[in-house]
């Protein structure tokens, strides 16, 4: 379970500060979800790359909210490369230790390793047990949804003045067409955080837990929950929240066992073949590009999104490709998210 | 379609259109040899290409080319379950009302330079999600737009095909992995129930797609200033770098309901209700009774009249029966403003129904249903209708092939020996190039057989009476003629004989697409040989006529002729010959253009929209001169 430090919140400084955090969680969340899936072999897995997909792009439209949130404060936000294995900004853990994140290949670790990121703070105990590794990490703490609620209760506070509207801000008129708005006021924040946190881990309904986000679809932490226990997640007959995994299977072929190194950031690729060396150069220059892009966007840039989408797709075709060099072992390495300083335009 | 029966679903939200329109303009593409036109002075083939990108960038100013970055796909978003009819009126109280309505297409006119035969193309739709309520539709046939009517919006802020609306329509067969997931929702038991008779074939869904925005911009007209704006934006946009679409949207409302035997699988086949005059006041419609009811269709038909999307308020119509003379012979009911308001509208998709006498339904079957205001007639029955199967064909050039026309009488199936023409026309509608006299068989049917001899586009377009031929200046009507439109994709034996090299399989086949799409640098360089090859199964299975319905079948716009897929399988299966094989020097990201390269035709040619014809009206949204 992911959990956020929370200080204690009376000035909008205070505020910005706790959404840089948040445009760091979600930034974060990224390339172990990307890892997974650009690992899964070609024309394999179809609906778990399908899900995994779905929850990648909600991660980055949340991030985009965050970033409207922190514009619409005046703040400026940054996109910061954190390391793999490392744990997310801000996360203290539920006992004072951070969940490490690993940049894992498609396996069922890797979705336990997701579903602890979008752990909510009571996850349902659903008949078909998750398990034992996760029912450890259930544990009460702050939440990335409790974090997002505190910042919610606090931006209510503030007064109108604090908003400044129209300022940098992405909206959806080129991607994502409904889910990406500017945020103007306390209003628009309150909209943007109620859709991160029911995309993310569902909502409540008093004591009732509803596992559908907003739009009645799956929350990111059941939707990897599908692909982990290889079931459906199914309602129960005559029971408005009642939920079980299955009967129906979730059709997944989990690839063979260390075919695909973890964490490629670890990794010593001096002594690899030169392919090898030229792909992950390849992929590391892609996502230093997005991320030099992705900057530019974040602060309000005329069109600088549309440049950071366009290295996104170099990074997904440099890591596909990345996936099909062997290494001296035989094994495959996909991106390490790296992010390289010395290309034109840098940070 | 038997959308108009009950149960139906009604949903509503928006819809995304990203197309590449770069190929709406008969300078930059040859439809009838389905290629790109290239710069032909330049040094060398990428050299073209890259000139041909930038030219396309510079038409959004100067041309209206308002999406070069398009990626064809289309969305709905927002959209939802908002009521159903079990046939006791409109009601939300099910657990499934609200579940999503999920659908993704890839947006392509088989007639780029015109607004009649637009598809999407998609795998599937769903109501809902799995293991929770939910409908689950495979595809049976893609989805395709008639009806197009260019007087929808006169809220006088409309730019592009802002005017109009158009009825999208598809079935999903219940043989071809249709699944309901009832749980204990009523009106997803009685769909699984009514699914189980023998003259159900499986479910139909109609939309309305209106109110269509361009730049994200609802108050832009054309030839404005503000939408100049918009446009330099774009191309500054662009010409910076990235990858930059700009989506239009609709708004949409639709309906979901059974599909029956006998009823057209693309395209409405009720009682069709027919525009009047020269200055119709709605849109056409669509009705069907029982015993008990009357439902009207009016989706497609009520004006906008403000940004608010306020209907124009007709007052209260009437609803009648009269004979061939045009005496009424029965009084049928009457429709408030409120039933088809916008509240009305959006609740129940524009579906409208009336109670009906009982006994009075044998009086009316061959009556003609008209739809009076207090001032005059709006809409009027056409009695006989004959609807395309398919309604857009794809040909292969010296492949012979056979079209059906299925006529129908008051909306049912007619019997033989109906007499009626086949207007041969011209690609833009506008012309009639040749008649064809046609007879129905005994299942209300008539063939029409295809040579191929030519490559290029027809229409072809039924007639019953001298008031439906299409006759020049205005020519095909889409709000009073059905019509199929069929596309011969030519042999290009001379680009199969070539040798398999690269350069020849770049020139002639892939830099086409290369120039006209440059999103497609984001998932395959078409201008890079090795990439090509590495992709060589994927690329095989993409492009194989086996999966022309697919969603991912390549090129999108499937006008890949035999010979040019001919030329790149034989390249693909001959080994690589690294020194022919070199990367071109096309690039998406074009450093070191200036902005201020981007003239602005301030000259832009553009027509009162009042006067225009169906056929200018249906280029102005596409590539050609614009309405004001």
């Amino acid at each position: 379970m992911i959990c956020l430090a929370l200080n204690k919140l009376t000035t909008p400084d205070d505020a910005r500060a706790l959404l840089q955090t948040a445009v760091g969680v979600e930034f974060g969340t990224l390339p172990p979800y990307l890892y997974a899936l650009y690992s899964i072999p070609p024309n394999t897995n179809a609906d778990s790359s399908l899900l995994i997909r779905s929850v990648a792009l909600q991660e980055m439209i949340h991030m985009c909210l965050a970033c409207n949130i922190l514009n619409a404060l005046g703040g400026s936000p940054e996109i910061n490369v954190q390391p793999y294995p490392g744990p997310l900004p801000g996360d203290i853990g539920p006992n004072g230790t951070p969940l490490t994140l690993h940049l894992l290949p498609f396996s069922k670790e890797a979705m336990s390793q997701a579903m602890a990121i979008e752990e909510p703070e009571n996850p349902p105990d659903y008949p078909v047990k998750t398990t034992a590794a996760l029912g450890d990490l259930a544990q009460k703490a702050v939440t990335i949804g409790q974090f997002y609620d505190a910042l919610d209760k606090f931006l209510a506070t503030l007064p109108a003045a604090s908003w400044t509207a129209n300022r940098n801000q992405i909206v959806d008129d080129q991607f994502f067409p409904g889910q990406l708005f500017a945020v103007n006021n306390y209003a628009d924040a309150h909209r943007a955080i109620t859709q991160i946190v029911s995309e993310g881990e569902g909502s409540s309904e008093g004591t009732v837990y509803n596992p559908l986000d907003f739009q009645d679809q799956p929350a990111h932490y059941f939707r990897f929950g599908e692909i982990f226990q290889e079931r459906v997640l199914t309602k129960g007959p005559g029971s408005k929240l009642g939920y079980a995994w299955g009967p129906e299977r979730f059709a997944v072929t989990w690839p063979v066992a260390g075919h695909v190194i973890a964490d490629p950031g670890s990794h010593d690729f001096s002594k690899e073949p030169a392919a090898a060396q030229a792909a992950q150069a390849a992929c590391n220059l892609a996502f230093s590009s997005m991320i030099i892009a992705l900057q530019r966007a974040v602060i309000g840039i005329e069109g600088a999104l549309g440049e950071a989408v366009r290295f996104m797709f170099d990074l997904r075709m440099a890591a596909l490709h990345a996936f099909s060099v062997p290494l001296n072992s035989g094994q495959v390495a996909g991106p390490a998210f790296l992010y390289v300083s010395n290309i034109v335009g840098g940070k | 379609m038997s959308v108009l029966e009950t149960p139906r679903i009604y949903f509503k939200g928006q819809v995304s259109w990203d197309p590449v329109t770069t190929n709406n303009y008969s300078f930059n593409y040859d439809e009838t040899n389905c290629t790109t036109i290239l710069p032909k002075d330049l040094p060398s083939i990428q050299d073209d290409v890259q000139k041909f990108r930038e030219d396309a960038v510079t038409q959004i100013v100067t041309q209206g080319n308002w999406d070069p970055h398009g990626t064809y796909r289309s969305s709905f978003y927002d959209a939802a379950v908002c009521g159903f009819d079990l046939g006791m009126g409109t009601s939300t109280d099910d657990p499934f009302s609200t579940s999503a309505v999920n659908f993704s297409g890839m947006l392509v006119d088989l007639e780029p330079f015109g607004a009649y035969t637009s598809q999407l193309f998609f795998d599937s739709m769903s109501f809902g999600v799995p293991g929770g309520y939910c409908i689950q539709l495979p595809r049976n046939s893609r989805m395709t737009a008639r009806q197009i009517n260019f007087g929808r919006n006169i809220s006088k802020h409309a730019a592009i095909a802002g005017i109009a609306s158009v009825v999208w329509a598809t079935t999903f067969a219940k043989d071809e992995g249709l699944q309901i997931n009832a749980l204990d929702s009523e009106i997803l038991s009685k769909f699984n129930e009514a699914l189980k008779a023998d003259d159900v074939l499986g479910l139909s869904v109609r939309i309305n797609a209106y109110r269509t925005i361009y730049y994200d911009n609802a108050a832009l007209t054309n030839g404005s200033d503000a939408m100049k704006k918009e446009a330099q934006a774009l191309a500054t946009k662009i010409a910076n770098g990235g990858f930059q679409p700009n989506p239009a949207r609709s708004h949409i409302v639709g309906v979901l309901g059974l599909w029956r035997t006998g009823e057209p699988a693309h395209e409405p086949g009720d009682r069709a209700l027919v525009q009047v005059g020269a200055n119709p006041v709605v849109g056409g419609g669509a009705a069907r009774c029982n015993d008990s009811s009357l439902v009207i269709d009016l989706s497609n038909s009520v004006p906008e009249i403000d940004e608010a999307l306020m209907k124009q308020d007709l007052g209260t119509l009437s609803v009648v029966a009269v004979d061939d003379l045009g005496t009424v012979q029965q009084t049928l009911g009457s429709i408030p403003y409120t039933s088809y308001d916008r509240s009305a509208y959006e609740a129940s998709a524009g579906l409208v129904t009336l109670p009906l006498t009982p006994g009075i339904l044998p009086k009316i079957a061959s009556l003609n249903l008209q739809v009076n205001s207090s001032q005059e007639t709006i809409l009027r029955e056409q009695a006989f209708r004959a609807i395309p199967m398919p309604p857009n064909f794809y040909l292969d050039q010296n492949v012979p092939a056979e079209a059906s026309f299925q006529v129908y009488q008051h909306g049912v199936a007619a019997g033989s020996g109906v007499n009626f023409q086949l207007n041969q026309m011209s690609a833009d509608g506008s012309t009639v190039e040749k008649t064809i006299p046609m007879k129905t068989d005994s299942r209300g049917m008539a063939k029409l057989s295809l040579s191929g001899i030519s490559a290029g586009i027809t229409a072809y377009v039924p007639s019953f009476t001298p008031d439906e031929v299409p006759a020049p200046p205005n020519g095909l009507n889409t709000q009073i003629n059905t019509y199929m439109y069929v596309r011969v994709l030519p042999a290009d034996l001379n680009i199969a004989a070539l040798p398999p090299t690269w350069p020849n399989v770049y020139r002639y086949v892939l830099s086409n697409w290369n120039a006209m799409a440059p999103c497609m640098d984001n998932w395959l360089r078409l201008d890079d040989p090795a990439q090509i090859r590495a992709y060589t199964s994927i690329l095989k299975r993409l492009t194989d006529p086996a999966a022309f319905e697919h969603f991912r079948f390549m090129p999108i716009t499937r006008d890949m002729s035999v010979g040019m897929r001919s030329l790149l399988y034989l390249w693909l299966d001959s080994p690589s010959d690294p020194e022919a094989e070199l990367p071109s020097r096309v690039r998406l990201l074009k450093k070191g253009r200036q902005p201020s390269a981007l003239a602005m035709d301030e000259d832009e040619p553009s027509l009162s929209l009042e006067s225009m014809t169906q056929t200018e009206l249906s280029r102005s949204m596409r590539g050609g001169v614009k309405g004001n």
